[in-house]
Parts: C-alpha cells; sequence; structure tokens
C-alpha cells in the first residue's frame, strides 16, 4: 500500500509538472488568412474588402445566368452533338423545349448567382457600415453595395419573380418569399435613395463601379418591365431615367466593335461592365462556342468544348448587309492557315459552321430534340477572339449595360407612348446606322415591331433576348423545334428545388409542382 | 550486502568491480546437451548463447553442443527460428538437455500495445499482432504489404497498378464521411507517422488495435483503429550483417480490349462511313502497348545490428527501384534507420536514440495519357514515315508516347526524423520515460509539359515547380508502474500516466509559367516563360497543435480474471472554442477460461480466452486548421482604375462548434488454442457506432454568406463479425502445413444525417462523368444506407432502337429516366472479406500462397460506359464489345455498368529454399526464394480489375473503375537472402 501512496503522490507531481512545464495552449496561429477583426482599416484594405461585390457580378455572363435566358428565349441554343456531347442528361434541351423542372442545374446556377450576390453584398454592406473612413466616400461605398444588391434583386425579378427579400446580414432567420411586387418596390426606392450619392463620372476611375449611369439604367430596366412584372406600366419612367442617363458623358462609340474588343475597358459607351482580366479569369465564351479544331483556323492554342450557338432562325434575321451578322456570329468554313484546306473534324466532315442545324436520323432524344453533327451552327464572334492567346480565359469585358440599349429602351417608351415618333427614329437609326456602317438601311419612321427587331440585331448573345420576349409577348409562342405554345407558368423559373431543400420557407412559384 | 546508503556512483563502481572480479577468478565449466523439439527429434543449427556475453554455439548434426568456459551462476539462451527462445540457468551443472517447445506457445511474448507493451495472455482487447517471420514476401513497398490478409476486419487494396501509389487500409468498415485515412499509424511508439518512411525489411512486428477499448488511448485520432509498427533492433548476443535482395518484373495483368486496326477496318467498313481521311497511314498500333512495358523493380536491404550486454544498435539501408508497366511512372527509395540504446547506472537509466531518413524520387504517371490510349485510333502511328511524331488536336485524342516520351513531373520527398528517448528506473517498477521527436517531411514537384505535345500545346510549353513542408515536433512525458502483489503474488498491476505535446506546421508554396521559347530549360528556369499570370504564384501556411493527457490501469489475477480502463483527454488547436477538449474513456475484460480449475481436465482445449470491451474514440483527420475561425482569405483580383488588385473575402462560414468525430465501439471476442495448439483462432463481434460526423453541408444563402459550412452532424454504425483461424495439418518433423483463413463481414448504415440545425436526408455524390453526361452522381450518401451505396437508374435491356430500356418509379419500362426514378443498385462495400493462406515447409523448402477476395461488392465499370458506344466511332476508337453494335444513344450511367465485383485473387505464390548453413562459421542464414504477385483474378466483373480505389470523391464514391484507370501490374520476382 506504502507503494501505491507513493506512486499516487510521484503522479500528483508529474502531471503538475506536465502541465506547469508546457501549458495547454491550443490557440492557433493564422498564417495565410486574416483574422476578420484585424483587418479593413487602411483605405487600401477596406476597397480590396468592397471587391467582391463586383466579382458577383461574372456570374452573370457567360455561365448559367447567360445560357438560361439566352436559350429560354430564341438566341442560343446548346445542341446535343453526334456521339452525345454536350447531351449532359437534357439540362439544355429541357430549356430550350420549355420543359423545365425544378432540379435543372441552369436554374439552380442562376438562383444561387443571385443570392451569392445579395448575401456578400449585404455582408460587405454591414461590414463597412461599421468601418472608420471618410463620411463621403462611405455614404458612397454603401451606396454602390446597394445598387449591386439591387441589380442581383432585379435579376431576382426577372427570373423568378417571388424571392426572399433580405437586406439585414446580422439576421440569422431562415427567410421566407416575398412577392415580385414587394421587390420590385424594394428596388426601386433603393435605386432612388442612392443614385444621387453615387459618383457620375464616366471615367477610367468610375469604370466597373456602380456609378449613377449604371443606377438610372437599371430604374430604367425597371420601369420597361413594369408592366409585365407589376401590372402596372411606368413608361415615363423609362424616359426620364434614360434622358438623365444621356446627360451624362457616355457616347455611342462611332465603332461597334470598340465595346467588344479584347481592351474593350476604353468604351465609354459601356456603363456597367463585368471586368474580365487574365489575372482572375472568368470569360470563357471561347471555350464554349468554338469547335475543337476552330482555334487553329482563328490562331489561338486552347482546347476548346464546341458547345453553344446561334438558334437558326435568330441568325437568319440578320441582313446579309449588316456588319453585325458576321459580326456576331462566327459562320462558313474554317480553313489550317498552314495549309489553307478546310479543317476536318473527328467525325471526317469539314469543319463548316453551317447556320441551320440537322438532326441526325433516328437520334432524336425528345419531341424534335436530336443530336447534330460537330460542326453545325453559328457561333459567337461578338468579342474579339484574341490571336495567339494560350490555354486562358479571354479579357473583352462585358457589358452589363451599355448605351446603345438605354437609346433603345427610350425609343420603345416614346413608341409605347405613341409620342414622338420622330425621336424614337432618330434613336433607332443611331444605332441602325452604326450597325450597317451607312445611313442606307435607316428607317423614315419606325414601329414597335422595328424597335423589337433593333434589339435583337443589337443585342445578341447580351443576355436581353428572353426579357424582351416576354415584354413583346412572344415569349410563349411556338418557336425552333417547339412546335406548340407553353404555357403561362413558364414566364417564370421555378424556385429550385436545392434552394428549397436548405430552406423550407420557400413556396414554389405557381404552375409548377409545390415542394 | 550492500547498504542503500552508498551513493550511486559508488555502488555502479562497486558492481563493475564485482562483475569483473567474479569473471577473472570465479570456477569455469564446459557446458554440453542436446537440444530437441516436442517429439524428441534433434534440432540442427540450435543457437545455445551465454545471456549477457558473446559467448556462444550451434548445435550439429546430432542436435549437440558444448560450450567451454561457461561460469556456473550463468544463464543460457536458446534459440531458435520457429522455437520460442528458451532461457536456462546453469547451476553449476555441466549437462544440460533443452527441450524446445513451437512457436504457436505465443501466448507468454510481449505485444506491443498503445504507449507500452502487455504478455498477450494478458490482453482484454482486439489486438492481432503479426510478425516478422509471417509477413508477405516478395515486393513489398510498404508495411500495408506486408500484412496483406494476416488481419481478419484490416481491408487492404491496391488502388491502381501506379508504383507511386500508396495502400489504402481500412479496418472494420469507413466511419468517417471525411476522406477515411484507415487506421492510425504509430511507428516505434510516435504517434501519426507516415508508412513510407519503414522499409518493410525494417520491421519486427506490426501489431493492429482493432477495437476502442485498445485505440482509445490514441483519443482523438484512433477511431479508424492503430497501427502499431515495431521496427528491429540490434540484438546483444551477436553482431549481424544481413543482406535482403530481389528482382522482380511486372507486366499488365490485365489490358483492354479495344479495337485492332482490322477489327476498327471492319467496323467502319459495316457502318458505311468512309475511313479514308484516318487509315492514310498504313498503320496497326495498339496504344495500350505503345504506352506500357514490362517494369523492373529491385531491392537491396542492409542491415546491421549487435551490441554488448548495456548497449545495442541497429543500422539499415534499403534501397528500392521501382518502375511501372506504365511508361512514365517509377519509383526510386531510400531508407536510412539508426538505433541506438545504451544502459547505465545499474541498468536504471536507459537511454535510446533514433535516426531515419527517407528519400523518394518518384514520377507520377500522368493518366490522362490512358483516355488518349483508349481514344486514339489503331489506324494511327506513333510516328509518321519521316520520322516526325503524328498528332492529332480531336477531342480527347492526342500521341500519348510523345506526352510519356517529353514530358515529366517528378517529385522528390524528402522525410527525415529523430527522436530520443530517455527512460529511468525510479524505483522498483516505477519508469519514467521522456521521448522529444522532430519531423520534417518535404515534398519538391517540378513538372513540364513540353509544347509540341498534346498536354503541353495548349500552353505553348507549361512548368510547375512546388514546394511543401510539413513539420511536427513531439514531446512526451510517460510513467509506468508494474507490480505483483498477494500471497504468491497473483495479483499483476500495470498503471501507467502521460502527457503529450504535438505541433504541426505545414507550409506550400507554388510557381508556374507557361509560352516558352524553347523546350529545353524544362522546368528549370520558370522565369523564361512569357506567359505568367498573378494566379501562377501561390503558397500557403497553416499550423495546429494537439496536446492530452492520458492514463491506463490494467489488472490481473493469475492471467484468469483481467481488466484494463484508459482515459485520454485530447485538445486540439483545430476544434472550436466551444469544444477544445474532448474525452475519450474505455474499459475491458478478459477471462482466461483456460486457466480455470475446472478447465483442467478438457485437454482438446489448451487455452481460451473470452474478451469484452467498450471504448470511444475519435478522428478529427477531416478537420483542417482554422476552420472554425471567422477570416479573411484572398479572392482573386478585382479591377481599379486600370489596376489589377487583390480581393479579399471572408472565406468561409465560421464554426465555432467543430470538434472531433466521435467512435464509441462494444467489443466481443474469444481467443482460442486447441488440439494441441494445432487449430488456434479468434471470434470477435463488434457494434462501433460513430457520431457527430464531420461533413459540409450545403446551408441556405441568405442567412449564410457561403452555401456550404462544416458540421458534427451525422451518424454512422458499423458492425460485424470476424474470424481468424491458423491449422497446422500437418506437423512432422519433414513436413508441416498450417493453413490460416480469415473471414471479416461488417455492415456500414449512416443512420443520420440531421440535426436541429442541418437537415439533409440525401447527398447525392460521386461523378460519372462521360462525353454529354455531366451533372450525373454515382452514388448517395443517406441514412439508412452505406457509404458507397450507388444509385441510379434500374436498367432492364437495351431494345430494338439501341436506346436504353430502364425501369422507373412505377415499375413501367422507359427509355428516358427522371430524378424519380433513380434507385438502390448496390454497394461498393463487400459483404465478406476473406483471405487463406497456406505456408508448406518440406525439408529446406517452403512453399506458400495466399487467396484473398470479397463477396457482394459492386463496382461502376467505367471504362465500359465511356468508351464501350459507338457514339465518336470511326472518329474515336471503342472498346471491341457487344455494346458498340447494340447502343445508338449516348451512355448513360445506370445498373448495367454497375458489376458484381466478388472475386478471388492468387495475390501471393512464393517458393523458397534455405540453405543448410551449419557447416559454414560464418553464414548464419541463406534463403532463395521466387514470388508471383497479382498471378490471377477470377471474377465475373467485365473490367480491368475488381478493386478499385477506396478513397475516391472522399470516399463517398468509391468502387468506380475510372476512366483513366492505371492497370494493376503480375510481378515475379526473385530473391536473396543473407544473415552473415
Amino acid at each position: 500500500m506504502k507503494k501505491i501512496f507513493k506512486l499516487t503522490s510521484i503522479t500528483l507531481a508529474l502531471v503538475l509538472i506536465g502541465g506547469i512545464f508546457s501549458c495547454t495552449n491550443l490557440d492557433e496561429t493564422v498564417y495565410d488568412t486574416i483574422p476578420a477583426d484585424q483587418f479593413g482599416q487602411k483605405p487600401a484594405e477596406i476597397n480590396a474588402i468592397i471587391a467582391p461585390i463586383y466579382k458577383t457580378l461574372k456570374s452573370v455572363w457567360p455561365g448559367d445566368v447567360f445560357l438560361l435566358s439566352e436559350q429560354a428565349g430564341d438566341m442560343a441554343i446548346t445542341p446535343t452533338r453526334v456521339g452525345g456531347d454536350w447531351w449532359d442528361g437534357g439540362v439544355h434541351m429541357v430549356i430550350k423545349l420549355h420543359t423545365w423542372h425544378a432540379r435543372n442545374g441552369l436554374i439552380n446556377g442562376s438562383w444561387n448567382a443571385c443570392m451569392s450576390g445579395i448575401t456578400t453584398s449585404n455582408q460587405i454592406y454591414a461590414t463597412i457600415e461599421n468601418t472608420e473612413m471618410d463620411a463621403d466616400l462611405k455614404a458612397r461605398t454603401l451606396a454602390e453595395i446597394r445598387g449591386i444588391r439591387a441589380f442581383w434583386y432585379y435579376i431576382l425579378i426577372d427570373y423568378f419573380g417571388n424571392a426572399p427579400l433580405v437586406a439585414d446580414y446580422t439576421s440569422t432567420e431562415l427567410p421566407g418569399m416575398s412577392t415580385r411586387q414587394q421587390l420590385y418596390d424594394f428596388v426601386v426606392s433603393e435605386l432612388n435613395e442612392i443614385k444621387d450619392v453615387l459618383r457620375a463620372d464616366v471615367t477610367s476611375e468610375s469604370y466597373g463601379k456602380f456609378t449613377q449611369g449604371a443606377a438610372y439604367t437599371l430604374l430604367a430596366k425597371l420601369y420597361l418591365n413594369a408592366e409585365v412584372w407589376t401590372g402596372t406600366p411606368n413608361w415615363q419612367g423609362v424616359i426620364d431615367a434614360a434622358d438623365k442617363v444621356m446627360s451624362l458623358d457616355y457616347i455611342i462609340e462611332p465603332n461597334w466593335k470598340t465595346n467588344f474588343e479584347v481592351n474593350n475597358e476604353v468604351s465609354r459607351e459601356i456603363i456597367l461592365p463585368i471586368t474580365f482580366g487574365k489575372s482572375d479569369g472568368g470569360n470563357h465564351m471561347h471555350y464554349r462556342t468554338l469547335h475543337y479544331l476552330d482555334p487553329i483556323a482563328l490562331g489561338m492554342n486552347i482546347g476548346t468544348w464546341n458547345g453553344v450557338s446561334a438558334q437558326p432562325n435568330y441568325v437568319k434575321q440578320f441582313d446579309d448587309e449588316d456588319l453585325r451578322k458576321e459580326g456576331s456570329f462566327l459562320m462558313g468554313p474554317m480553313t489550317d492557315p498552314s495549309t489553307g484546306e478546310v479543317l476536318i473534324t473527328g467525325h471526317a466532315r469539314p469543319l463548316i459552321h453551317t447556320v441551320d442545324f440537322n438532326i441526325i436520323p433516328g437520334s432524336i432524344r425528345e419531341g424534335m430534340w436530336g443530336e447534330v453533327h460537330q460542326e453545325e451552327g453559328a457561333r459567337c464572334n461578338k468579342w474579339v477572339f484574341e490571336k495567339g492567346l494560350s490555354s486562358s480565359d479571354q479579357e473583352n469585358d462585358f457589358a452589363i449595360f451599355r448605351l446603345a440599349d438605354v437609346y433603345l429602351m427610350k425609343a420603345e417608351a416614346l413608341l409605347r407612348l405613341g409620342l414622338n415618333n420622330s425621336e424614337a427614329t432618330r434613336l433607332i437609326n443611331v444605332i441602325r446606322e452604326r450597325g450597317f456602317g451607312n445611313d442606307s438601311h435607316n428607317h423614315a419612321s419606325v414601329t414597335l415591331d422595328d424597335l423589337y427587331m433593333e434589339r435583337r440585331l443589337e443585342l445578341a448573345w447580351e443576355n436581353s433576348n428572353r426579357q424582351d420576349m416576354i415584354r413583346f409577348g412572344t415569349f410563349l409562342d411556338p418557336g425552333y423545334l417547339r412546335p406548340n405554345p407553353s404555357p403561362d407558368h413558364l414566364l417564370l423559373f421555378p424556385i429550385p428545388e436545392a434552394a428549397w431543400e436548405t430552406n423550407n420557407n420557400l413556396v414554389q412559384n405557381p404552375g409548377y409542382p409545390a415542394f | 550486502m550492500k547498504s542503500k546508503n552508498v551513493s550511486l556512483l559508488k555502488g555502479a563502481i562497486f558492481i563493475t568491480l564485482w562483475i569483473f572480479t567474479l569473471n577473472a577468478f570465479a570456477q569455469v565449466l564446459t557446458v554440453r546437451g542436446t537440444v530437441t523439439d516436442a517429439n524428441g527429434d534433434a534440432l540442427i543449427g540450435v543457437t545455445v548463447q551465454v545471456q549477457g556475453t558473446t559467448t556462444g554455439t550451434v548445435t550439429d548434426m546430432d542436435g549437440e553442443y558444448t560450450l567451454p568456459n561457461v561460469s556456473p551462476n550463468a544463464t543460457l539462451e536458446v534459440s531458435y527460428v520457429g522455437m520460442q527462445t528458451e532461457v536456462v540457468s546453469v547451476n553449476g551443472r555441466n549437462r544440460i538437455d533443452i527441450e524446445m517447445s513451437d512457436d504457436t506457445e505465443v501466448l507468454d511474448e510481449l505485444v506491443v500495445v498503445g504507449y507500452g507493451e502487455l504478455r498477450r495472455r494478458e490482453i482484454t482487447g482486439s489486438v492481432t499482432n503479426v510478425t516478422s517471420e509471417s509477413f508477405n514476401q516478395g515486393v513489398t513497398r510498404d508495411a500495408a504489404d506486408l500484412l496483406q490478409g494476416k488481419v481478419a476486419g484490416l481491408r487492404i487494396t491496391t488502388p491502381s497498378g501506379d508504383v507511386t501509389d500508396g495502400t489504402r487500409i481500412r479496418l472494420r468498415g469507413v466511419s468517417t464521411l471525411q476522406n477515411d485515412q484507415g487506421p492510425f499509424i504509430v511507428i516505434d511508439g510516435v504517434p501519426g507517422g507516415d508508412l513510407q518512411t519503414v522499409a518493410p525489411q525494417d520491421i519486427e512486428s506490426i501489431s493492429v488495435l482493432k477495437d476502442a477499448s485498445s485505440a482509445a488511448i490514441y483519443g482523438s485520432r484512433s477511431a479508424g483503429g492503430v497501427i502499431l509498427i515495431t521496427t528491429k533492433r540490434g540484438s546483444g548476443l551477436r553482431p549481424r550483417i544481413s543482406y535482403d535482395g530481389y528482382l522482380a518484373v511486372s507486366s499488365i495483368a490485365n489490358k483492354p480490349d479495344l479495337l485492332t486496326a482490322d477489327e476498327w477496318r471492319e467496323y467502319a467498313r459495316n457502318s458505311g462511313s468512309d475511313p479514308s481521311v484516318y487509315d492514310q497511314y498504313g498503320a496497326s498500333t495498339d496504344w495500350f502497348d505503345e504506352i506500357t512495358r514490362k517494369g523492373i523493380s529491385q531491392n537491396h536491404s542492409l542491415s546491421l545490428s549487435g551490441g554488448g550486454s548495456n548497449n545495442n544498435y541497429r543500422a539499415s539501408f534499403n534501397y528500392l527501384n521501382s518502375e511501372g508497366v506504365v511508361r512514365d511512372n517509377d519509383m526510386e527509395r531510400y531508407n536510412f534507420r539508426f538505433q541506438i540504446q545504451q544502459r547505465a547506472i545499474e541498468d536504471r537509466l536507459r537511454v535510446s536514440l533514433t535516426g531515419s531518413a527517407t528519400m523518394r524520387d518518384f514520377n507520377q504517371s500522368n493518366r490522362y495519357n490512358f483516355v488518349l490510349a483508349y481514344n486514339m485510333l489503331p489506324v494511327y502511328p506513333v510516328k509518321l514515315g519521316n520520322g516526325e511524331w503524328f498528332d492529332t488536336r480531336e477531342y480527347d485524342q492526342g500521341n500519348p508516347v510523345r506526352n510519356q516520351q517529353y514530358n515529366q513531373n517528378l517529385r522528390k520527398n524528402l522525410h527525415y526524423y529523430g527522436s530520443g528517448d530517455v527512460l529511468f528506473n525510479l524505483m522498483e517498477g516505477l519508469d519514467i520515460k521522456t521521448v522529444l521527436y522532430k519531423e520534417r517531411r518535404s515534398e519538391e514537384r517540378s513538372q513540364y509539359n513540353h509544347s509540341e505535345t498534346q498536354a503541353g500545346r495548349n500552353d505553348g510549353g507549361y512548368a510547375l515547380r512546388e514546394n511543401r513542408i510539413w513539420d511536427k515536433s513531439l514531446m512526451e512525458w510517460l510513467l509506468e508502474y508494474n507490480t505483483n502483489f498477494g500471497a504468491s503474488e497473483e495479483h499483476g498491476l500495470n498503471l501507467l500516466a502521460g502527457y503529450s505535446w504535438e505541433e504541426n506546421e505545414y507550409s506550400f508554396m507554388r510557381a508556374s509559367n507557361r509560352n516558352f521559347t524553347t523546350d529545353l530549360l524544362g522546368a528549370n528556369n520558370l522565369e523564361s516563360g512569357q506567359g505568367l499570370r498573378p494566379s501562377d504564384v501561390g503558397s500557403s501556411r497553416n499550423m495546429n497543435r494537439l496536446i492530452s493527457f492520458f492514463g491506463r490501469a490494467h489488472y490481473s489475477y493469475m492471467s484468469k480474471y483481467m481488466v484494463t480502463a484508459t482515459l485520454r483527454r485530447d485538445g486540439s488547436s483545430k476544434f472550436g472554442a466551444n469544444h477544445k477538449w474532448g474525452l475519450f474513456p474505455s474499459v475491458s475484460a478478459a477471462w482466461g477460461l483456460s486457466e480455470e480449475a475446472f478447465m483442467d481436465n478438457v485437454n482438446w482445449i489448451n487455452d481460451m480466452k473470452l474478451r469484452v470491451g467498450y471504448g470511444v474514440t475519435g478522428n478529427q483527420a477531416g478537420l483542417d486548421p482554422y476552420r472554425t475561425l471567422q477570416l479573411y482569405g484572398t479572392s482573386g483580383t478585382y479591377y481599379d482604375n486600370g489596376a489589377w488588385l487583390t480581393a479579399y473575402q471572408i472565406s468561409q462560414n465560421a464554426n465555432p462548434d467543430l470538434k472531433w468525430e466521435e467512435t464509441a465501439m462494444f467489443n466481443v471476442g474469444v481467443d482460442f488454442f486447441l488440439f494441441n495448439n494445432r487449430l488456434s483462432g479468434t471470434i470477435e463481434w463488434y457494434d462501433k457506432r460513430t457520431k457527430d460526423m464531420l461533413y459540409t453541408y450545403r446551408v441556405p444563402t441568405p442567412p449564410f454568406l457561403h452555401s456550404d459550412m462544416m458540421a458534427n452532424v451525422g451518424d454512422m454504425s458499423n458492425k460485424g463479425i470476424e474470424l481468424a483461424l491458423s491449422y497446422d495439418a500437418v506437423r512432422s518433423s519433414n513436413f508441416t502445413w498450417n493453413t490460416s483463413v480469415t473471414l471479416a463481414h461488417n455492415r456500414n448504415e449512416i443512420t443520420s444525417l440531421s440535426d436541429d440545425v442541418y437537415t439533409t436526408s440525401r447527398i447525392l455524390v460521386g461523378d460519372a462523368w462521360v462525353r454529354g453526361g455531366s451533372g450525373r452522381t454515382t452514388h448517395v450518401v443517406e441514412e439508412g444506407y452505406p457509404v458507397g451505396q450507388f444509385y441510379g437508374p434500374d436498367f432492364i435491356r437495351i431494345d430494338d432502337e439501341g436506346k436504353y430500356v430502364f425501369r422507373d418509379s412505377e415499375g413501367n419500362e422507359t427509355n428516358a429516366v427522371t430524378a424519380e426514378d433513380y434507385t438502390y443498385i448496390g454497394s461498393a462495400q463487400p459483404d465478406l472479406t476473406f483471405g487463406w493462406s497456406n505456408q508448406f515447409n518440406y525439408k529446406n523448402w517452403d512453399l506458400s500462397f495466399f487467396l484473398r477476395g470479397t463477396l457482394g461488392n459492386r463496382v461502376l465499370n467505367m471504362g465500359r460506359m465511356t468508351y464501350g458506344h459507338p457514339g465518336y466511332l470511326i472518329g474515336a476508337n471503342a472498346l471491341n464489345d457487344p455494346l458498340i453494335h447494340q447502343l445508338s444513344v449516348v451512355p448513360e450511367y445506370s445498373s448495367l455498368y454497375v458489376e458484381d465485383a466478388s472475386h478471388i485473387r492468387l495475390d501471393n505464390l512464393s517458393l523458397g529454399y534455405t540453405f543448410n548453413t551449419n557447416n559454414i562459421s560464418w553464414l548464419e542464414r541463406a534463403r532463395v526464394y521466387a514470388t508471383g504477385q497479382n498471378v490471377f483474378v477470377i471474377t465475373n466483373y467485365k473490367g480491368l480489375d475488381p478493386e478499385v480505389d477506396e478513397n475516391r470523391n472522399n470516399g463517398l464514391a468509391p468502387g468506380v473503375e475510372d476512366r483513366e484507370y492505371y492497370p494493376k501490374s503480375r510481378t515475379f520476382s526473385v530473391g536473396l537472402s543473407l544473415t552473415f
């Protein structure tokens, strides 16, 4: 027993020594990231904290948000290629055929892009609100953040109509649904509150920021669609907002392509861009659209995907003399510069991008949807391909808003109100004359149909098509590969099932199976 | 005779003098005798040694030995391979005959357990010990190869034929959703080791702690079980030099059956397509033959060991050069290991020093070359007639041979550690020990993709250099007390208390560049590239600390009743502020049934022990440092007034509640030796329940910033039964045959994936990407189902139009399935894992073979799914499979491709011959052997190999033979072992 006693005391002593000797400190030394409370004091740090709100815009184009809009409309298509490339379980087909469901990946991706944009804005707003900085700068910064958040709500209103309205990052509750009208009122009121706090200059310093120009253009977009979204039109609101934008220092660039060049940040037509750079990537349109062998013809070194193409009827609307036709679409034979001969695809066919698709007999998957040959379909040619590019995304920025669109919005509002057709004609002709490179195709006077057509010619691949079709009432009409009219509820996309799985307070849109 | 007051130093001097005096003046004897086995047969070549000296001899042809100059008080140690070492006191006798008994009487040998050793007889938990005599032979890369099939419930799988790829080890099923790391490795007492650092030839024994009552003393890292590796040590008896070496030839075991040039031409003719665009080179190429080879491997292992009465040492060097069957895959490894141990202060102080260095240079195969080899047409040549390389830019095509020849992906790995431990005997039975350990592991990667090859052409040449360093520091204090008390010392008590402090640090840096004017510089001059981007450099660094207190009490009464309790308290810096410390208790008991008096008359039972144990273990491998904190991390760059600046963003949804996963296991077992020790074995049953499983859950945005968040939520259950039997079928003096079987059944089930905050019932995982098949998942993680549950359409047949016909959710036939029609189509986990080994000895010959396999598991044959359809014919090659004539649609994941992968493999076949070295005084042992590994596989599985990677997709989508699967090899080797 004595032994045991001795043992116990030694054990105790040892534990004591151990405790003192090297303690029980379990603090983490953080090396490659920064504890949140130690960052965001210096101006450069504050600037770096704000940046992610702008980076959220990268999901607007050319990913899910773009594919959903342009493929649900009549502009773009990702056909299933021979052998099955791009079938992907019919993810693109159901969008084109208007047979989509709440599990579709593009719909889910678009929803997530909006939610991430909104929550990122909320979080950064909460951070900046509690940061000590110059009062004017702070006010303007907070306004920019609210502007980007308003933009994401605008996409939600357009695509999904009803969605949660959350503007407070500190709230930890699972949000429920707000109506389209509530979201609309929120966005309009936000924009009205911030528009005069934002910077108005059109300079390299304001490029890429949410400016007064962006706020008024976004307001114009809301008013333009007010009839569809709220039942109450507001055409005069469009005119007023557009006038305000046109009074700022933006110009219609004399050369249309200036807006799509590799270094298009020089364009003063662009009101709100997604800024793409090689250092951060994001503009992968060339990967998405080009055939595997196109880079040989175009002098690029990239392994492309042979995906999205234009719908044939959309291309066929273009007049052959319209410079925007070849400026928007890559068509015809693709030749190997080293031999001068047309390239041959892996299916032993010449690489000629035809406008039309020919469904291969026996390959029907659903309805009229079947497989087509690799080389078929006009490709996106709007953003200039960078010669010599090596395995990289492109740098061309994408204009979410540009002045040409504002011109056309104002013209539309004038026409809708039956006011001043000559001003509407002038506005449309400015765009048209630039598009053709001469005035011989100018209109003497214009109708709403002319206006609609001009939007389609000017804004191909620019996420405008679906919204325009809905406003002009053509969205549900039968179309390419789609012989029957679509039911009304397809004017809104369904709330994704995956979103409901994490938040049971969400309610499905009318017409879709309830959760 | 000595006063206790004499100082220690004086005492030591006195003892030394006394020993010298004794040696110089005492009377000496010449001891003679015969050594026999249990049957009375003479044993030849038995070592008879005077303990603590270098005086010794071996028995002659008649089993006789003669030892002159032996002190009457000396002790003889008698040892022989396959026999238990006997220790006999001379006691003034000059004739001592010794009967040795078989090594099957292993109950008294010491077995390494957590932080100590116990006699096998006394162990209360589930511990399987494998010693070097029974290790697997042939090409063995690491300890796992030695153990294959030896331990019931320990599943060791080889994911591919890549010689740089390690084995996957799982004990008693999967117990986490976070990339199960398998058992925790402890090398010579140092926790958290790497199997690569120990050459198989240096390993003396391996203990596998299977149940939680044994493993719980390793706390928050032991939920996957524990493997304790003990390396060989020098013995004080005689200096030894050993050499082991082998030469091996590997060839591809199974090659995909692709269309040959003639078959392709015939297919083209029948299809009506014009083949002339492709078939203009007159070539007939087997692309798999072009990218594979016969791999030559060699291993040389040299060790020396020895020591005196107060010390021992061992040093070893091992060289392994292994070539994969694919041309761009090889590994060269050097292991150095050095151990020295010395005693002082009347043997009360023991100091050990260990140093180990492992250097590995290895080239990992570019697996995309397999995709190219599948797709490239057999009518394409490797090179054109003018000697130029043939190449194509077609999707998923390009010249794989050119890739292999010009591109490089070399890693150089250096792993070294040193440890010192000091043990001091405070009083009788009470030892204090401290261990100090420092380890550094570094890896440099150097990759270059030549500008003209498929892999490098889009970048105009691509170079990458990476550097990683892992540092580990460890300090341990242990206090151990051993005593026997009672009238006849029938009570045994062993107590252990310990403290451990461990810190790990990891740092990484990377730089790459592209667009090189010349390919001559490779990755050795990154600055010469002309395509540098900000994202081409990267770096990171992190740390974590683990502090633990632990203890064990073991009590035994006459080897009849034994009970063990352990407790560990682990604190980790990785855990959240709300859960910094975890407690891991265990208790187990055993009853030595055969020791009871009433069993004395039961002669057929030599030994029988019943065991029961319960313990709680943890796992924190899936938890990275800093996961619990709110942090800013960089987030690419942003545009600001003409410049691109670095953006910072809150990098994760911080969760201050994060902690370890907790696994509780209940285990009962029985160990037995029956029929004169002919039949021995163990039967065990366990119930293992894991809770608070870490998983990155999807969370709603808003309110959360990021759409996922790591949390401790789900529960999982593993229940199983294990059987290990060993039977000496023939025991005669010239011929022995031992046959042994291991069987293990484990049933894994996810029992919950939700709690109050996080709710999910079904997580779809696993990618089955084929061209045109994005967005499909293969597996489901769901309550009520096991990990590795395949989930997809139920295939019925292919219809006349060449379309798949599936069963929909209502049981009707359909061509197009929706998500509702997905169903459960088999599990990647086997119902039964088995191994059967046989060892024959005839005179100097030994022969062994080992079969192993599984029943009831399924494997997704992605190779067949990807390449077994006509979609890209004739522009790309395809498998010569009936499906290429039947199908007309895009391959679609379904039960058609989820095949039964039950199989039996002849894993190892060895024949050896041991030379009679009795008459060669300078040679102790000489053996030659030949081994065949992966000799054949019997299975209905149609792919290349029914055993595939268990860790795919963090272990959540296992059982898939991927489209870039690296086929396994069949290896034949010849080897030589010499001991001088």
